[in-house]
């Protein structure tokens, strides 16, 4: 890596950067779940290495949230869109070297970032955790070349249209960044009281909302075509997906504060967009699987496009859920228990890893030029996955369910506390079994390009790698 | 506003429905649409399906209809009025002073009088009071502040009960008024509005407004695309 | 907008971001900004100071640069005896909470009588200063405001230190609350429609001007603690718990706190963890009749911060 980021431009071959961030994300995918998968035994069993200062549930859980965020999923999304962009404008990078910097820049900034936020040097607030000098850093020297990378890749594609895929990508990063910055203003600002409160929620929700979603999304767009060979089902149905994005995700921030006392006409307003979040995912999931016409043997001999069918499908408990759990009538029945534990691995764990699953493994082989090393590994993989994921969401809904009736009836919360305990325990199982799945999937990454089957030129991966 | 001329440019409004672009717009659309390869990807021009588009329109409904500034509120003052009443009354009395009795048994028959009598009434607040069902020892502390509100002849309805305190509530409402139809003015002169939700609620309406603008320009974007009865040949570009 | 116009498409783009900015961001910060303080907001942001999260005055979160929360019965100056009053140190150089360093947090009443009745117009970072939340009456109507004490009283501070009852370091201990991450797990937040019967009253619209952050906690692993000192007061227990949840709540799934004593007991002995562990061990298995006795903390161990905190939230 060292070497690319002294080279000359024109020596660094393409994909160079997106090979980097691919094999940074795994790792930290790994971290990430290993993490999870340690706080979850700490839930289910509370003496669990105790003692530790560092190794507290308390200073644990924030480190497991950003790694696999930032580690993981932008990673992932970075990894994704260096190989997606330049290939959908028939173009090179912009620049294989700032994307190497790029990387190096985020792999350095992600370590000093979650061992300040290990050792408690945090602002206090959900999801930004990060102390304000490494969200700076994080918004101008881990988001911003990646942002420019994309978006000059763009302005140079030799193509006069731009693909869907390619709309997102461009906006969810410049979009990534304003929310970065006016989401952290309370701490540049030192802004005080319901305003950082919900300012705090404002950013979780962009973030995910203006981020995640949508570029997990652009994901799906381009793997879908691209393997199945079928057209987009619709050009203006995407139209239909993006702009609704912008409108309605960017908006019901509140609708994680119902029952908290901000004006009750911002409630009211976010409460009605959050169900409309469900024009953009019904648009959507439509649009990707009507694509999907006469080709639906894939989804079950084709790796990756198991991987994408299986996140888009997840997508819709995902958007039916969060539509609806924020209205004031289910809100106060499922506020602030597992249930949205559950929503969010489903959000995060489900809907979207799927989706960069998917593009990691393809992005990785083409790049490489590598067919994949073991298929078998690679199912295996998707079931320790799939199985682990099922797992969590399932035992965290029901755990969720009885927290919200022990709030209703007024249980005495010990007695909660007993009730949720298997639950628990089946949550570690679930988060124990993604972590093993992943390092499979690191090995058989690492075989792939020690050991992967060379792949011709002009021969696309999957129409070799999967022939049975 | 040159920059947004091309917005304007080739517009055509006599079937809005099918494409609002003119030939000459929709024929250089078409072409680009065939001939570039987007990296090997092509896309279609399908419309969404008739049952998806019912499908989003039961969505905006739902989304209004679930919506609806009704579920999950505190409880107000007003609820619980009628319970206070028979508190006194004679009959409740009756049990809450009956020594033969426990006093948490007491008070247990004495709030399932209440319910019991207040059950028949066809009260406005029967649905609110069934959402927030209380004790004994819940009403004898909100008593005093309910009862001194009835003396100031407030309007109870106005007032959030919130854990031991009868608190003015954090609405937004109409601007009060007199039984002329005058408004009322407040100490300093300003217009006085009352602390309730009214049917539109400010954030509710906002949504509305919010929804049609999107509504409005969506169609716009899609109807300036060919018509859906046009299907690309996508073996030209690759 | 037709086929590939992107210039007009990034026009859109933008127009529709700004708007929904304007919706979600402006407007409800504008409300927002307007509402006035409470006497809980006031009390608040004395007791915790300017940030309970990272901020240079307090970089590693060692809950430094935090006020002083003390009890007075007697009167700082001439020693008489007085109502029991609540009395806020800032030694010199701590930081000031956003309250008292711009104006319009607190809302223009509460504003105006700070300055005119409470001298607020003096306070100083360097100096320091003991305040006091006061209300005044006015036609039948309660506003609260802040008292610059050593200004309007002669309340000097090394004098409400020695005079002091009770010094509570709350404001240390949000620090610890944030973080050590109890706000994982216990939320901030009596819902406003219906938990408020066991976890008592939810806050007011005005309870939060000027903290920051205010931690409201979304995921309730545990019973909400806005009111925990109203519910359970005794610091003994407290430590109990904190040492080890399971000694007073055998299912409790809390992670135990006992690094935060700081290794040493009140007297400066060391504590056998090891010992007490499988002396603890002995007690749940049976074998022994009476569970350990718990080490009493230091007065400035960060376990002390954390309890006065949590004892502290009424």
């Amino acid at each position: 890596m060292i070497k690319y980021m002294f080279s000359k431009e024109e020596d660094i071959p393409g994909g160079t950067a997106s090979i980097f961030f691919g094999f940074s994300c795994l790792m930290w995918f790994i971290v990430g779940t290993g993490i999870g998968s340690f706080n979850a035994a700490k839930l289910a069993f509370p003496d669990f290495f105790t003692h530790y200062y560092a190794l507290q549930f308390g200073h644990m859980r924030q480190v497991h949230v950003h790694t696999v965020i930032f580690g993981w999923i932008v990673g992932a999304f970075a990894a994704s869109a260096l190989y997606i962009v330049p290939a959908l404008g028939n173009t090179k990078l912009w620049s294989e070297k700032l994307g190497v910097w790029n990387c190096m820049a985020w792999n350095v900034g992600l370590m000093l970032a979650l061992s300040t936020l290990w050792f408690g040097m945090t602002s206090g607030r959900e999801y930004s955790d990060f102390m304000w000098p490494i969200d700076l850093y994080i918004a101008f020297c881990m988001v911003t070349p990646l942002f420019i990378n994309i978006f000059m890749s763009i302005l140079n594609r030799r193509t006069q249209g731009i693909y869907t895929t390619n709309w997102f990508f461009a906006g969810s990063f410049f979009m990534l960044i304003i929310v970065f910055l006016v989401g952290n203003a309370p701490e540049f600002f030192h802004l005080t009281g319901l305003n950082e409160a919900y300012m705090t929620w404002w950013f979780a929700h962009n973030v995910l909302g203006l981020l995640i979603t949508p570029v997990a999304a652009a994901i799906t767009y381009y793997i879908i075509p691209k393997v199945t060979g079928n057209p987009l089902y619709s050009h203006r149905v995407g139209h239909l997906h993006f702009w609704s994005i912008v409108v309605f995700y960017s908006t019901p921030a509140a609708h994680h504060l119902m029952s908290s006392p901000l004006p009750e006409w911002l409630k009211s307003f976010a409460s009605v967009e959050g169900v409309l979040i469900l024009v953009p995912a019904v648009a959507y999931v439509c649009n990707i699987l009507l694509t999907m016409q006469g080709r639906w043997s894939m989804f079950v001999e084709n790796i990756e496009i198991k991987y994408t069918i299986t996140g888009v499908l997840l997508a819709i408990p995902l958007n039916m859920q969060g539509g609806f759990q924020q209205t004031r009538a289910i809100n106060w029945y499922v506020h602030g228990t597992g249930w949205i534990v559950a929503h969010a691995h489903l959000a995060l764990l489900g809907f979207s890893t799927f989706a960069e699953a998917a593009a990691v493994y393809y992005g990785m082989q083409t790049m490489l030029r590598r067919k994949l090393y073991s298929l078998s590994l690679a199912n295996f993989h998707f079931w320790m996955l799939l199985i682990g994921f099922s797992l969590y969401w399932v035992s965290m809904t029901i755990a969720g369910l009885i927290q919200g009736a022990g709030k209703i009836y007024e249980v005495p919360y010990l007695d909660i506390v007993i009730a949720e305990h298997p639950y628990m325990i089946v949550r570690w199982l679930g988060g124990t079994m993604v972590f093993l799945g992943n390092i499979v999937w690191l090995y058989n990454m690492y075989m792939t390009v020690k050991k992967g089957e060379k792949l011709e030129h002009g021969v696309l991966p999957h129409e070799v790698a999967y022939v049975r | 506003m040159s920059k947004f001329l091309p917005l304007l440019d080739g517009l055509k409004l006599s079937h809005p429905l099918k494409t609002m672009s003119d030939d000459r717009k929709v024929q250089e659309a078409q072409y680009i649409w065939e001939h570039e390869s987007l990296g090997g990807i092509a896309e279609n021009n399908n419309p969404l399906p008739r049952p998806v588009v019912g499908l989003l329109i039961l969505t905006f409904i739902t989304a209004i209809a679930w919506t609806f500034p009704l579920f999950g509120q505190r409880p107000n003052a007003a609820i619980y009025a009628d319970y206070i009443t028979l508190m006194h009354s004679a009959p409740v009395q009756q049990v809450m002073n009956d020594k033969t009795l426990t006093t948490s048994a007491r008070d247990e028959k004495a709030m399932k009088m209440i319910v019991g009598a207040l059950a028949d009434s066809d009260s406005p607040y029967e649905f609110q009071r069934i959402q927030h069902p209380i004790s004994m020892n819940d009403l004898r502390i909100m008593e005093p502040g309910i009862i001194e509100l009835q003396n100031q002849h407030a309007d109870l309805r106005e007032y959030s009960i919130i854990g031991n305190d009868v608190a003015l509530a954090n609405f937004e409402g109409n601007w009060k008024t007199d039984a002329n139809g005058n408004f009322l003015k407040g100490p300093d002169g300003k217009k006085v509005r009352e602390r309730l939700q009214p049917w539109w609620d400010k954030g509710y309406m906002t949504s509305v407004y919010y929804f049609f603008g999107f509504c409005f320009l969506v169609i716009i974007t899609v109807k300036r695309l060919p018509p859906i009865t046009w299907k690309p040949d996508h073996s030209i570009a690759h | 907008m037709g086929f590939r116009e992107y210039r007009i498409g990034s026009i859109m783009f933008g127009v529709a971001l700004a708007t929904s900015m304007v919706v979600t961001v402006y407007m409800p910060g504008l409300d927002i900004s307007n509402t006035t303080a409470t006497a809980t907001a006031l009390e608040k942001q004395l007791t915790y100071g300017k940030v309970a999260g990272f901020d240079y005055g307090d970089p590693f979160l060692h809950g430094d640069d935090k006020p002083i929360k003390v009890i007075l019965k007697k009167d700082p100056k001439t020693g008489a005896a007085i109502d029991e009053t609540v009395a806020y140190v800032f030694k010199p150089g701590t930081s000031l909470p956003s309250g008292l360093v711009h104006d319009h947090i607190n809302g223009a009443a509460i504003q105006a009588l700070s300055v005119s009745l409470g001298k607020t117009d003096q306070v100083s970072v360097e100096a320091g200063g003991v305040y006091l939340v006061v209300k005044s009456v006015k036609n039948g109507v309660e506003t609260p405001y802040i008292e610059l004490a050593s200004a309007t009283r002669g309340w000097t501070i090394d004098a409400t230190l020695k005079a002091a009852d009770q010094e509570i370091l709350a404001g240390a201990g949000k620090v610890m609350f944030i973080r050590e991450g109890c706000w994982w797990c216990h939320t901030l937040l009596p819902e406003q429609t219906h938990d408020w019967q066991s976890f008592g009253r939810p806050p007011m619209l005005g309870d939060f001007n000027g903290e920051s952050p205010t931690t409201f906690g979304s995921d309730r692993k545990a019973p909400d603690l806005l009111h925990v000192g109203s519910r359970n007061s005794s610091k003994e227990w407290m430590m109990m718990h904190f040492f080890n949840p399971r000694l007073v709540q055998p299912h409790s799934i809390m992670p135990r706190y006992d690094y935060l004593w700081g290794g040493v007991d009140k007297k400066g002995n060391n504590i056998d963890l090891a010992k007490w562990d499988e002396e603890f061990d002995a007690y749940r298995e049976g074998s022994r009749v009476y569970p350990p006795e718990v080490p009493e903390y230091a007065d400035n161990s960060e376990i002390r911060y954390l309890i006065d905190y949590v004892l502290d939230l009424k």
